[in-house]
């Protein structure tokens, strides 16, 4: 138990760590990108820039903004979108509740879909349900999301009519949730393949076959488990990845998400809101990192913390 | 064997899916087509696209079009555009009293309400106005209030001399001041509102849903990137003529997704359309042309190393030697496609000279626009030759430049502006002028325009109000907006534009309306003169309407009005 808390707490440390590290190196290098939050087709008028840039301490050093800007952040303030002026957490909890329901029907179906389909696949070497799932799973990584999206668009809603494009009474959520699980699904169908058949290969499961342990349960007690270890590598990550957005989906369906609103901030040269999502995206990695490190052990037990 | 079945099978699915991709302009009508588009069957409810969404719905922090658009239809101000785009009376019972030496206006004001029924007065008025210009609101537009005179404490001179009388000095005759009464910076705000929403952002009281307006609808739901829902103000004083309750907005600046959603029939209007579907959309009769008062034109720094070793008078003959070579009508044709009229001057066509005629008369053309590209070869090398270079005509009729001459050509990171890129790229290739496209993000791209950092840039203005010193007042030298640095720098070969700045403050002082607009002519012949500025082509608006759709309408200053609109 002893192992578990200090192990916890030194991934909370380096975490912490990480995290300081991440916002300093975005501070100054946003610093360094050339254009400014007020550049604007009709230019804004200097005086105006000025009491801008003193409203939102941007005539101090770099030094003394990232002082403050750390120390507010301490204290709960995440500041204001330089660009429109709202509160930057209420907005960002906003956005991320809309992409992190979406991303985690996607996570969820990716996950199911891909190892069932990986499982069949591995099982079924070499025959059509295996032929069929290597096709899918190569169209389902090399397609670009934005030609997937747009496709389903263009078949889903405009041919069969089947979903509104745009709603703004019923937004309908079930092709943007498959254009975010394909790629998913067909990365964790062919890890859970691959993983899967060399579980299958092992010795440990040549001796269980011998000693009459039934079809299933070497499947999916034995060689399942092994093969997942892989896959919650890949897991983690993604999910937080996909928890947090995808510009061109949310573009394409008009969602107005996390990944929109961090392209955007980096457009706008919104330096506080680009701080803020980098922050919480870090936070969301570095949790989904110690997550996948925990479930590790879970899965497999000879896995040692130290 | 079993490769290349699946590679075959690979391509097959991508083939199908460009195919699926290509069918999607058929939607909207073949070339020319009159066939209707899918509508949706509610009428209460009008659905449109406008943009993604504005960064502030506060009318005194807005400065961009679309921002204008959701301000004019959820704000009304002392006058507003009717559907002949005349300038009417709104909140005021008539046009203004103005004193014989046009410096006092006086507008009486109907009784009306704001949204939450207490009465607007014209305090309200003095109220907004003054916010607009305190310097802790930092508005973009405050410069507009220059036209009105000080008081002593440096408040505007605008009084409420009772409810609903209001008093309006200026600081010198304004010709287009009615004009300014109806831009969406001096609309009224509600004074508790704005006081109640504490904090150091001025817009506070806007970014949140039911804030108290006086326009035809009320902001009740807002799904930010996603969609916005107004719904009827009852309050509004022309309440009775609007007919649609509910006012959707798609807030998206994908053109795929919003030409999609059209053509599914989610939204009923929209003012965007993908470049690639306006030749196949000509014709159909939900495509929409209209006038807009801008140009866009083409810019030279005029303290580019590129001059250095010339004279003023040089300088000008190598750049009216870039204008005259190239083809305006090709751009038009090939990238415009909307029709926009080819530009020969850089005041657009149809603006008032302030002295009740249109400024741009038959007389006012600086060249031939029509006539523009190869033709002008001879010409354009001509003046190549005056401005010091050698030029060898070649066997294939193209010519080489000496010394070598390479311009960089700086645009935004977008296909049509690259695509016009290309096409000066061509004209200039004629006479060996080398243009190398440098495409920069649009933050970098205004940073760099602002800072003088480019040799020629792409540009564009849209007017804000309908006199011409909108446009040339962009080239004083103190102008943020003076990205061809006229009057700054130390270059020999720029133009001294000490007399260009005394025009415009003699513009703005002159008493003299006749003799104003005979300044403001004189300023841009000085402009064009340096051929800095090159006038490509007059801009003009293009959307899509549901034929389902009445009563909705522009103004040339690209704002769009939707309170009259009824749905069948």
């Amino acid at each position: 138990m002893g192992k578990y808390v200090s192990y916890i707490l030194k991934r909370v440390i380096l975490a912490i760590l990480s995290i300081i590290i991440v916002s300093a190196i975005t501070f100054f290098v946003m610093e360094l990108i050339p254009g400014g939050p007020f550049n604007k087709e009709k230019a804004t008028s200097a005086e105006a820039q000025k009491v801008l840039e003193q409203r939102y301490n941007l005539d101090k050093p770099v030094l003394q903004q990232y002082a403050i800007y750390m120390s507010n952040i301490v204290k709960g303030d995440w500041g204001v979108s330089l660009k429109t002026g709202r509160e930057i957490w209420p907005d960002i909890t906003s956005k991320f509740y809309v992409s992190a329901k979406l991303g985690l029907m996607a996570a969820v179906l990716a996950i199911i879909f891909g190892i069932i389909l990986g499982s069949i696949a591995a099982l079924t070497r070499n025959r059509w349900p295996d032929r069929t799932i290597v096709f899918l799973t190569t169209l389902g990584t090399a397609m670009p999301s934005f030609v997937l999206a747009t496709l389903l668009l263009l078949v889903f809603c405009m041919k069969l009519g089947m979903f509104p494009v745009w709603s703004a009474n019923n937004p309908n959520y079930t092709l943007p949730i498959i254009a975010l699980c394909v790629y998913p699904t067909a990365y964790i169908t062919r890890l859970t393949k691959t993983s899967m058949l060399d579980a299958l290969n092992q010795d440990f499961i040549r001796t269980a076959k011998a000693k009459g342990v039934t079809q299933n349960k070497l499947i999916f007690v034995h060689a399942l488990r092994n093969a997942l270890i892989p896959v919650v590598t890949y897991v983690g990550p993604m999910i937080a990845y996909i928890l947090t957005g995808s510009m061109v989906v949310e573009n394409i369906f008009t969602i107005g998400g996390l990944g929109t609103a961090f392209v955007q901030s980096i457009t706008n040269r919104d330096y506080t809101t680009i701080m803020a999502i980098t922050i919480f995206l870090a936070i969301l990695m570095v949790i989904a990192n110690m997550l996948t490190d925990i479930a590790y052990k879970l899965i497999d037990p000879r896995i040692n913390f130290e | 064997m079993k490769k290349k079945l699946v590679s075959m099978l690979l391509v097959s699915a991508m083939v199908l899916g460009l195919c699926a991709c290509g069918s999607s302009s058929e939607t909207a009508g073949k070339k020319g087509s009159s066939v209707a588009t899918k509508t949706n069957g509610d009428k209460d409810t009008l659905y449109v696209n406008l943009a993604s969404e504005p960064a502030y719905l506060d009318p005194a922090l807005n400065s961009s079009v679309d921002g204008g658009c959701l301000a004019v239809n959820s704000f009304v101000g002392l006058y507003t555009y009717n559907e002949e785009k005349k300038l009417v009376p709104a909140i005021a019972t008539d046009m203004p009293e103005v004193s014989a030496d046009g410096l006092t206006y006086k507008i009486k004001l109907n009784k009306t309400k704001w949204s939450n029924g207490e009465d607007l007065t014209a305090k309200d008025f003095v109220y907004s106005w003054n916010r607009v210009v305190a310097p802790e609101t930092a508005a973009d537009y405050a410069y507009l209030f220059d036209t009105i005179a000080r008081k002593a404490d440096g408040s505007l001179d605008v009084t409420a001399d009772d409810d609903y009388t209001l008093t309006i000095k200026l600081v010198s005759p304004c010709p287009y001041f009615n004009d300014l009464l109806a831009f969406p910076t001096f609309l009224p705000v509600y004074q508790k509102g704005v006081e109640a929403a504490s904090g150091t952002e001025p817009g506070k009281w806007a970014q949140t849903p039911d804030f108290v307006c006086n326009g035809a609808y009320t902001l009740k739901e807002w799904k930010h990137n996603e969609s916005m829902k107004y719904v009827k103000n009852d309050n509004y004083y022309d309440a009775d003529k609007v007919k649609i309750k509910n006012l959707n907005f798609m807030l998206s600046a994908d053109e795929t997704a919003i030409y999609a959603a059209y053509n599914s029939g989610d939204v009923d209007f929209i003012d965007s359309v993908p470049t690639d579907e306006i030749q196949a959309l000509k014709g159909n009769k939900e495509f929409n042309i209209v006038d807009q008062l801008g140009t866009y034109y083409i810019a030279f720094n005029v303290n580019s190393d590129l001059f250095k070793n010339m004279s003023v008078k040089q300088a000008n003959k190598f750049r009216e030697a870039i204008s005259l070579l190239i083809d305006r009508n090709y751009i038009v044709k090939t990238v415009g496609q909307t029709d926009q009229k080819v530009a020969d001057s850089f005041v657009p066509e149809g603006m008032s000279d302030g002295n009740g005629k249109k400024y741009k008369t038959k007389d006012v053309s600086y060249y031939d626009a029509e006539e523009t590209g190869a033709k002008q070869t001879d010409k354009a090398v001509k003046l190549l030759k005056e401005a010091g270079f050698k030029l060898k005509k070649k066997d294939d009729g193209t010519y080489k430049i000496s010394p070598a001459v390479s311009i960089p050509y700086l645009v935004n990171d977008n296909q049509a502006h690259k695509a016009i890129a290309q096409c000066i790229q061509q004209d200039l290739a004629g006479v060996g002028i080398e243009l190398t496209i440098q495409s920069e993000d649009w933050n970098v791209f205004l940073q760099d325009r602002k800072d003088g950092k480019f040799t020629l840039a792409r540009e564009g203005w849209i007017a804000d109000y309908d006199d011409p010193i909108n446009m040339l007042e962009l080239f004083s030298s103190k102008s943020g907006n003076n990205d061809p640095q006229f009057g700054k720098g130390e270059s020999k070969s720029a133009p001294d534009w000490t007399e260009y700045d005394s025009l415009m403050d003699e513009a703005h002082k002159t008493t003299d309306m006749a003799e104003r607009a005979k300044v403001l002519h004189k300023a841009e012949d000085m402009l064009m003169e340096t051929n800095a500025v090159i006038p490509i082509y007059f801009y003009n608006d293009v959307y899509m309407q549901k034929s389902n759709v009445k009563g909705v309408y522009t103004t040339v200053y690209g704002m769009k009005y939707f309170m009259y609109a009824t749905k069948n």
